[in-house]
């Protein structure tokens, strides 16, 4: 699975999981406004029912006070509510027009009222309006009056209405109460789906992140440690791959590259090693014709020395001084083929005693000083290689002198994990423009007749520092002497 | 004091080497009589021949050159090495290589002496095939 795709189904699936608690949030919210509509229509439900009863006894108090005293006063009052009284039985309908119980308790509270109107105060107030008429119609109206009240009738539709409003109330409250209940156990759900939600997503984010960082984590790292593997030279490195994703194709592709690196370099190395055969085996197979023509020279100049003209053994001198030239040629070539080609064992080596051993090996010249710097370092290193750069050097700077009193020294320079050698002479200098070319096998700044010179001496020393990845400089002008330096490692 | 004249047998493809060797040995007043071989197969087939006119029988010393057409000198001194007739002759190494892993493997093959061409009388490998004909000699 591609980690890209893993990414966007993780992001989707946290976003669809965010989506649902905002939805279900959104629906509860929905619910709470309906529940606060509900709860404001419920309180003007209440509202209403206390004025009605309210005004039922202004009603009773305002007929009462009209009948007893006759002021006009009181039937206005009388009046208005009940033409208020008609008003909110009109809105309390309208309200509780989706709840069958109240409304029964409505149509109920309704007729109750009409009762007591058509039964009660109207034929009073009729009574009444005659009574001032006439004394036989007040008598009557007394009569009617006090009828009326021996029969109770008001009272008991008073009661009534009182008790279907007491019902009214109390169901309109019940119905709060289950309201509240209903909204308190909503929110609750909504809170603990949110909560579960929530923790899930978070969860699920965490699980595909620490996934991912230690997936890709732990495939960089076998990378660096493959590329460090790779660096350090070892090129049959395989880092095993499983899956599809980004990390692993990048894997596969490491291992491809590991892969064919390794086999470009063994190539490289097989030519490498061809090329040096070949020159170990030509240089061998020249040689011993180069041999046999030397024998035969020398066996003329043995056996017919005196019988031989001046001129011929000029020649035959001549034949010998090429074949000579030629044997160091080709030597040159096989001491270059073979630097690097034995494993050198490390050993202590003192550079002191390594400098002492190679001034008996020094071309004798007369006045020319060794001046070498005491004490040198002691180095546990390959012992053979630095003793061929530091003879070379030393060979040359002798070799090439050409003062009567000359001075070759060997000092050093101690760095933070290496030393610098510098072998310094006074002789003749070499100039700029040929300070890179003497560092290439057969480049020498002799002419070619001259058989000691044969311009190895300089690229063996190169080919064995630079193998080793190590520096070698040249400071010198014409006629101010040369210095060549050198770092080799301390261990 | 009896001088012995020394069987020689030499393995080499290079007449003139050979040469060289001849005059090396007169000039050292040796006496000899000496096989020629110009490579390995040769080497063995002048061991087998029985009637040859210089000399019959094994030879005292046989100095074998390393890099030869058809056999060289590594073949033919293991042959040697593991026939139960010639395997104590005393063999002494020509060659120009100067490889030691080359000369590991001679010196492993049970070898008198190392000797490097062009001869020199300063080769310790000289030397001791000089030393070895001296005593040869006087026995």
């Amino acid at each position: 699975m591609k980690i890209s795709f893993l990414i966007l189904s993780g992001f989707f699936l946290i976003l669809l999981l965010f989506s649902i608690t905002t939805y279900i949030n959104y629906q509860q919210s929905q619910k709470v406004d309906e529940n606060s509509e509900k709860f404001s229509k419920s309180s003007t439900t209440l509202r209403s029912s206390n004025r009605f009863q309210r005004n039922i006894l202004n009603l009773v108090s305002g007929l009462r006070g009209y009948l007893l005293t006759n002021e006009p006063f009181f039937i206005q009052s009388y009046d208005s509510a009940v033409i208020e009284n008609e008003q909110i039985l009109g809105e309390l309908r309208l309200i509780t027009n989706d709840n069958p119980a109240q409304k029964k308790l409505l149509d109920e509270i309704a007729s109750l009222y009409d009762r007591w109107g058509h039964e009660f105060a109207q034929p009073l107030l009729e009574a009444k309006k005659q009574a001032t008429i006439s004394d036989s119609a007040a008598k009557s109206f007394d009569h009617f009056y006090r009828r009326k009240l021996k029969e109770g009738h008001e009272n008991e539709i008073q009661q009534s209405i009182q008790n279907k409003f007491r019902e009214f109330t109390n169901s309109e409250y019940a119905f709060r109460e289950e309201q509240r209940q209903t909204l308190t156990a909503s929110v609750q759900q909504t809170r603990n789906i949110s909560f579960y939600l929530t923790i899930l997503s978070i969860v699920i984010g965490i699980g595909i992140a620490g996934f991912l960082a230690s997936h890709i984590s732990a495939g960089i790292v076998k990378m660096v440690e493959m590329a460090d593997s790779i660096s350090a030279g070892n090129y049959n490195v395989h880092v095993d791959t499983r899956g599809m994703d980004e990390i692993s194709r990048l894997t596969a592709s490491l291992n491809n590259m590991a892969r064919v690196l390794a086999e470009h370099i063994m190539l490289l190395n097989r030519k490498n090693e061809e090329l040096n055969q070949f020159a170990h085996i030509v240089s061998h197979d020249i040689k011993t014709p180069l041999r046999g023509i030397d024998n035969v020279v020398s066996w003329i100049e043995e056996d017919h020395y005196a019988d031989t003209p001046r001129r011929v053994k000029e020649y035959v001198g001549m034949i010998k001084g090429r074949v000579r030239r030629a044997e160091s040629l080709l030597n040159g070539i096989l001491s270059y083929s073979r630097i690097g080609r034995e494993i050198q064992k490390k050993e202590l080596v003192s550079v002191s005693e390594l400098i002492d051993e190679i001034k008996g090996y020094l071309p004798h010249k007369k006045g020319i000083t060794l001046m070498v710097q005491h004490p040198l370092p002691e180095l546990y290193t390959e012992r053979l290689p630095l003793f061929q750069v530091f003879s070379n050097l030393l060979n040359n700077a002798y070799h090439y002198h050409n003062k009567e009193n000359g001075i070759v020294r060997v000092f050093h320079k101690e760095m933070s994990d290496h030393y610098k050698f510098f072998v310094e002479d006074n002789g003749p200098g070499i100039a700029r423009s040929y300070h890179e070319k003497i560092f290439v096998i057969f480049q020498t700044l002799q002419e070619g007749d001259s058989s000691e010179s044969t311009g190895v001496g300089l690229a063996i020393v190169k080919k064995i520092l630079t193998d080793r990845k190590l520096n070698i400089e040249v400071m010198s002008e014409p006629g101010k002497g040369s210095t060549f330096s050198f770092t080799w490692p301390k261990n | 004091m009896m001088n012995h004249v020394i069987n020689i047998l030499l393995v080499e493809d290079d007449i003139l080497d050979a040469m060289d060797l001849q005059r090396t040995l007169d000039r050292m007043r040796i006496l000899y009589k000496m096989k020629i071989a110009k490579n390995g197969e040769e080497g063995l087939a002048l061991l087998e021949q029985q009637d040859h006119p210089l000399f019959s029988g094994k030879p005292d010393i046989i100095l074998l050159d390393m890099n030869m057409p058809r056999m060289n000198g590594i073949e033919f001194l293991q042959i040697l090495r593991n026939s139960n007739e010639w395997r104590n002759i005393k063999v002494f190494v020509l060659t120009t290589s100067d490889e030691s892993e080359d000369e590991r493997i001679m010196r492993s093959l049970g070898i008198s002496g190392y000797i490097t061409k062009p001869l020199k009388m300063s080769n310790t490998g000289s030397i001791d095939a000089f030393n070895l004909m001296i005593d040869l000699m006087n026995m």
